[in-house]
């Protein structure tokens, strides 16, 4: 390529993006990168509320530790003072009397269970957890983010940069410009490809912000000494490279079929069985590549089937290396077709 | 040395198994050219077809020397109207048309010059700055001729170009085509409204179907169709007299005799066996006050050629 063309490439990029930053349709992708923030704000802003709320009745947590079961509520109200939440309740049936009292160490949240007055039970949760947060983001980002929100996001922002334009009847302005097809191709591959990685990794990186924010900031402050940058970066990779995948085989999608839903059922079938395939197979799919390049594996509960696992990990992740470079081969091979299936594609939108 | 001509040799398109065109031979010199058929008659597929916009199933397109298969080259040398609005949503006239010269590699500064110049040519420069989408029927065939011929282009193709605007716009663009062609320029332009063609074309391509049934000016094509009787009215005192001899004629297909009994339309498969015919009445001491040829416009041709004739 030469500089003529690659400022041509850029020509078509730049005009290209402003219909996909400000198409309607974009909307959506907006708000599918933009929800696990809101959802991480509004844990942050009620665990924040809480914390502010009962700072001035913080009983200290020696204290909680040394409430042992059989004591009575008198006993425990005498040693550790008022709680935050005190409930009681009568079972008609049974005829005893249910409390529960919550107390407050300044990071635990203790639930103190009684039934006639005895402590049957106790339960402690950590208002801000920054260990099970980041298993919590780990999570939101490989099932959310990777799985729907790149996948789907590139699939509405890819397959209209062709297909929708044919519908909308406006593809031949792009046709009849004195490009190559291939160029043209190229143009609209990287228009896609920074709205679909500006959006998503903004998205993921607000996410990430959302959940560091209610954290203790000492905790905070050692991550970022650690793994903080090293986890961002990796996370912000991984989904700018999820664009890179989907997108190209969204595109290529977009100039060789008509309806949307028929590549996405598949790729999402492909995608899912991924765990099953033998290991060659595995090779030709996006997210086995990018799943590999995220820094903290997600979280899975001992009791989730088998079955279920195998869908839901990857079998055996590539380094990052490899992860990079085999994405990298498969996008270059998607687009190779893209490109041939381009210089063929005709503009028919309806009888003259 | 490159063909100044548009040249289709044996081109053949289908749409599966519709019939876009058949078979199609012509060579386009530069002027104004019209292409006059019905709806679905393939009009647009020709013009798709020069423009790369489609390519064809047989045969061989060049524009000016240029295959349409390499838009880099071709798509310098031509601007295409289509149909349709390719302007994005909320795109003023003057952005789509100083976007899409971008494209075509100049500076801003330059693009907008050139916009500018190209909206003034077609008398848009009041509403340039207003969108596209609020633009009336005419004002959008109109911004859609500025951008195809903001570039100055030698190749314009412009399909139903004159759909929708009033007569004043009418007669500016009419004479916008006239100037392009005596630069010795290509102007293609499809139209189903056959006065406009026959006014201002250098030369006619009639198309039904799919094929060509005829091409060349106006009058040569109604002579190649000699198969086809041509139409004369005769205003003549003694009308009986004269529609009986000229039947003596073999070459003679039908005369209608007018109400008035000063007139006769006559349908001849021979113009000049008429022609000698109607001086040897005349010598003869009949008298004819005019002849005059009734089918010379397109509206004719059309109706002989297409619609079926007589």
């Amino acid at each position: 390529m030469n500089t003529a063309t690659l400022r041509q490439v850029w020509t078509i990029a730049k005009l290209q993006l402003r219909r996909v930053f400000f198409a309607k349709r974009s909307l959506w992708v907006y708000l599918l990168a933009l929800f696990p923030s809101v959802i991480f704000i509004g844990h942050g802003i009620d665990a924040t509320l809480d914390k502010n709320r009962w700072a001035s009745r913080i009983t200290p947590a020696a204290v909680l530790d040394s409430i042992q079961t059989g004591e009575t509520d008198e006993a425990v109200l005498a040693r550790a003072g008022t709680p935050i939440n005190d409930r009681r309740w009568r079972h008609r049936e049974e005829d005893r009397e249910h409390r529960y009292l919550m107390y407050y160490d300044g990071k635990r949240r203790v639930n103190l269970s009684f039934e006639s007055g005895i402590l049957q039970g106790r339960s402690a949760r950590t208002l801000i957890d920054f260990e099970e947060d980041r298993l919590v983001y780990a999570g939101v980002f490989q099932y959310f983010y990777l799985r729907l929100a790149i996948f789907f996001g590139c699939l509405g922002i890819f397959m209209n940069l062709f297909r929708g334009e044919m519908l909308d009847k406006t593809l031949h302005f792009w046709f009849l410009v004195p490009a190559r097809r291939e160029v043209l191709l190229a143009g609209k591959y990287l228009a896609g490809l920074i709205a679909a990685t500006l959006i998503f990794t903004i998205g993921a990186t607000i996410c990430f912000g959302a959940m560091l924010w209610p954290q203790d900031p000492a905790e905070v402050q050692a991550y970022w000494q650690q793994n903080g940058p090293s986890h961002l970066f990796w996370y912000g990779a991984a989904a700018a490279l999820g664009c890179v995948g989907y997108g190209s085989v969204f595109l290529a999608a977009g100039l060789l079929l008509r309806n949307p839903i028929v590549p996405a059922v598949v790729l999402l079938l492909w995608e899912g069985i991924n765990g099953f395939l033998p290991a060659m197979l595995q090779k030709l799919s996006v997210l086995y590549y990018v799943q590999s390049l995220c820094p903290v594996p997600p979280p899975m509960d001992s009791d989730v089937p088998a079955l279920m696992r195998l869908l839901l990990a990857p079998a055996e992740p590539a380094s990052a290396g490899t992860a990079i470079l085999g994405l990298l081969g498969v996008t270059a091979l998607v687009l190779w077709s893209a490109s041939r299936a381009v210089r063929k594609l005709e503009i028919n939108y309806g009888t003259d | 040395m490159t063909s100044p001509e548009i040249v289709f040799e044996e081109v053949s398109k289908f749409y599966g198994d519709v019939l876009g065109v058949n078979r199609v031979t012509l060579r386009i010199p530069p002027g104004i050219t019209s292409l006059v058929g019905p709806n679905g008659s393939g009009k647009t597929t020709l013009m798709n077809l020069m423009t790369g916009l489609i390519h064809p199933g047989r045969g061989a397109i060049t524009v000016r020397g240029l295959s349409p298969r390499d838009p880099e080259r071709l798509m310098r040398i031509t601007g295409y109207a289509t149909q349709y609005d390719a302007a994005p949503r909320g795109t003023t006239g003057f952005q789509f048309v100083s976007t899409g010269l971008l494209l075509y590699g100049y500076s801003q500064t330059e693009a907008e010059r050139r916009a500018w110049k190209a909206l003034e040519r077609v008398s848009l420069t009041e509403a340039a700055d207003r969108k596209v989408a609020a633009y009336s029927k005419g004002m959008r065939q109109r911004v859609r001729l500025a951008h195809a011929i903001a570039h100055d282009p030698e190749v314009l193709v412009l399909d139903e170009p004159l759909n929708g605007l009033d007569p004043l716009v009418r007669a500016e663009t009419i004479a916008l085509f006239r100037e392009f062609a005596g630069q010795g320029r290509h102007v293609v332009l499809s139209s189903h409204v056959l006065q406009e063609v026959d006014v201002i074309s250098d030369q006619v391509i009639l198309i039904a179907n799919g094929t060509i049934i005829a091409e060349g000016q106006i009058r040569s094509v109604r002579e190649e169709i000699h198969e086809h009787p041509s139409q004369f009215l005769i205003r003549c005192r003694d009308a009986s007299r004269i529609a009986s001899l000229l039947f003596e004629e073999d070459y003679i297909t039908e005369i209608k005799l007018n109400q008035d009994r000063l007139g006769l339309l006559v349908w001849t498969r021979s113009r000049q066996e008429f022609s000698r015919a109607l001086t040897r009445i005349a010598l003869d001491g009949h008298s004819i006050e005019s002849v005059l040829a009734g089918d010379e416009n397109v509206d004719a041709l059309y109706e002989y050629l297409i619609g079926g004739g007589r």
